[in-house]
């Protein structure tokens, strides 16, 4: 049983973590970097630690400094959140080597996952089929070339070590693929430290979908079916839902088959804890594997609304060495979810990031909605950390019925000071192809191009 | 770094209102502060919440009590501020004496405590020159970033 937790992270999963530990009866240790202090995480605390100025290399990603407060506070465990450190697997062996449990996935598990192409090779062992593609990394244009030539354009150029949708490059054509070899070598370098690409099949019309798992410290794991996640931007995910209208309408058999696969990957991997094994799917229901998040990830509530199970519950127990208590049988997927990100963003701007501070604020309430965020009237959004301040979950008892009180809920959200993405989901959520439940990753740039600008309403 | 390099960075920090820049090289060091407080930097603090929506839940107590400082008061004072987070000590060893009292005359190389982290004991340096007129912090307790640990008044 852990009695004191540091939650290594910021921000609405951080508050999403105390919350969970408060649930258990976890004290909680909050870090913070010095802009921070006013942060949402830091009051809901128990104790709070300042770990450093406002760069993430100077607080949130110091590793030192995170066990020092570890050490200080005499916590049990660290729960990572999502991004900074949360698939460090050296981070993840430190904590072991401190005697201080990591909730997540084991060093192990994490290094049979290590990066995208090892992954890759891991799936296909485990007999899940990949996009075709290289076998590895392609190391110079001549195999680049190749490479492309063999599976036929068009291609996509990905950085082994990129993540959250970057580090992505398409190619049409032998022009495009040379340029766009060498653009995504040295990008990836400068990224991720790493400059390894490799070349995969790019789908046309892919479905970005994706399947939770748990699995717990004896070797058992379950799937809690799929979420769809085909609306982004520039890969970001804008809007998330569960079940995908996808396969609702037109491959139901899929999930089934799609969360076994998960399953075998995850095995093959002997992966502990949370998570999430992403797949693509065609307009002809062929699966691919892409990858493993090896964490909890932003859009866990979406699977935590239709099949009942606290994600992050199930976290801390598992790492407490608690043994599943529910078994594939178990999991029953009921109504649909939407989560809809609300990003400090400029709509209207090409996106531009508004930090700033919130004047008013009001959240939506009601049944079937569920707010996770940081944000509050007076604070003040830092412009040194990524621009999301909250998500808007909705359920219903069918697709429809999210959708309408998505509608009625962003409609009520009211936030004055910052420029918000409120009015663009909005726009989606009128959209008659959202609302068909017919869409695929490029929807986002075919409704932007097409400027349904009298959709969208500025709120002031 | 020669003069007209840090007026050039004179002028980024007026024109951006950034009242602090410090700079860290192999073989030297550069701080800048503007403005009329000498202090701590004052991090962006929540002054009046609206009225309808109250700050919500009890500010938890931060663990150390070392909270970002409101701004000084304009003595003219010097913090000595904890670079790293650990349990600070003043003195070398159990039986030695403090490193620093109140009077003590510091200087940029000068030991001014000890702070533990991970069973290695870090010397901290004083990095200015002046006089110690207050210690801010109990022997042995834990100190966070930031965390001010003695006043000095430069000289």
């Amino acid at each position: 049983m852990f009695e004191k937790v540091l939650v290594a992270n910021r921000g609405e999963i951080a508050v999403r973590i105390i919350r969970a530990c408060k649930e258990l009866n976890i004290r909680t240790v909050a870090v913070y970097s010095e802009i921070d202090a006013n942060s949402m995480h830091v009051q809901m605390a128990d104790e709070a630690i300042c770990i450093g100025k406002a760069a993430s290399s100077e607080s949130y990603l110091r590793i030192d400094r995170i066990i020092s407060a570890a050490e200080v506070a005499d916590v049990d465990a660290i729960h990572p959140g999502y991004g900074f450190l949360s698939e460090n697997a050296h981070f993840a062996e430190v904590c072991e080597s401190c005697n201080i449990k990591f909730i997540g996935p084991s060093p192990q598990a994490m290094n049979a996952l290590s990066d995208k192409a090892v992954s890759r090779a891991l799936a296909k062992k485990a007999g899940v089929e990949t996009p075709p593609g290289s076998e590895g990394t392609v190391d110079n244009e001549k195999e680049a070339l190749a490479t492309a030539k063999k599976i036929g354009y068009p291609v996509m150029i990905k950085a082994v070590a990129g993540g959250g949708g970057r580090g992505m490059r398409i190619a049409h054509n032998d022009i495009s693929l040379v340029k766009g070899f060498h653009t995504a070598r040295t990008e990836a370098e400068k990224a991720f430290g790493n400059a390894g690409v490799y070349i995969e099949k790019f789908i046309e019309n892919p479905h970005h979908i994706e399947i939770q798992i748990l699995a717990d410290t004896k070797g058992k794991i379950i799937h809690l079916g799929e979420r769809d996640c085909s609306i982004q931007r520039r890969n970001q995910k804008l809007i998330e839902e569960s079940p995908s209208p996808l396969l609702e309408n037109k491959f139901r058999k899929l999930r089934d088959k799609i969360g076994k696969a998960a399953i075998r990957i995850a095995e093959a991997a002997r992966y502990t804890n949370a998570g999430t094994v992403e797949f693509i799917v065609d307009d002809a229901g062929n699966f691919f594997f892409l990858e493993v998040n090896k964490r909890i990830q932003v859009e866990h509530p979406v699977t935590e609304e239709v099949t009942g199970i606290d994600l992050v519950r199930a976290q801390i127990e598992i790492a407490m060495g608690e043994p599943l208590r529910i078994s594939q049988s178990d999991v029953v997927m009921k109504g649909h979810a939407i989560e809809c990100r609300i990003n400090a963003e400029d709509p209207f701007d090409d996106f531009r990031p508004s930090p700033g501070r919130i004047e008013m604020y009001y959240q939506p309430g009601g049944r079937g909605v569920r707010m996770e965020t940081h944000a509050y009237a007076g604070y003040t959004i830092p412009p040194t950390y990524d621009s999301m301040i909250g998500k808007l979950i909705v359920t219903g008892k069918d697709r429809r019925d999210a959708i309408d009180r998505m509608n009625r809920a962003l409609n009520e959200y009211l936030i004055t000071g910052v420029k918000t993405t409120i009015s663009f989901q909005q726009a989606i959520m009128q959209d008659p192809n959202f609302r068909r439940g017919v869409y695929s990753t490029n929807f986002v740039e075919q409704l932007l191009g097409g400027a349904r600008r009298e959709l969208i309403e500025e709120k002031t | 770094m020669d003069l007209k390099d840090i007026k050039a960075i004179i002028d980024l920090m007026k024109k951006n209102s950034i009242t602090e820049f410090e700079l860290e090289e192999k073989d030297s060091k550069l701080r800048l502060k503007r403005g009329l407080n000498g202090g701590a930097p004052v991090p962006q603090a929540v002054e009046d919440s609206n009225p309808l929506m109250p700050m919500p839940v009890q500010m938890a107590a931060p663990m150390l009590g070392g909270a970002p400082a409101a701004p000084a008061p304009n003595t003219g004072e010097i913090d000595i501020k904890s670079p790293m987070i650990g349990t600070f000590y003043r003195s070398p060893s159990p039986e030695a004496g403090p490193y620093l009292d109140v009077g003590s005359e510091v200087g940029p190389e000068t030991v001014a405590c000890i702070i533990e982290a991970m069973k290695v004991m870090n010397e901290i340096k004083a990095e200015v020159k002046g006089v110690v007129t207050q210690v801010l912090v109990e022997n042995g307790k834990p100190v966070e970033f930031g965390q001010p640990l003695f006043k000095v008044r430069p000289s």
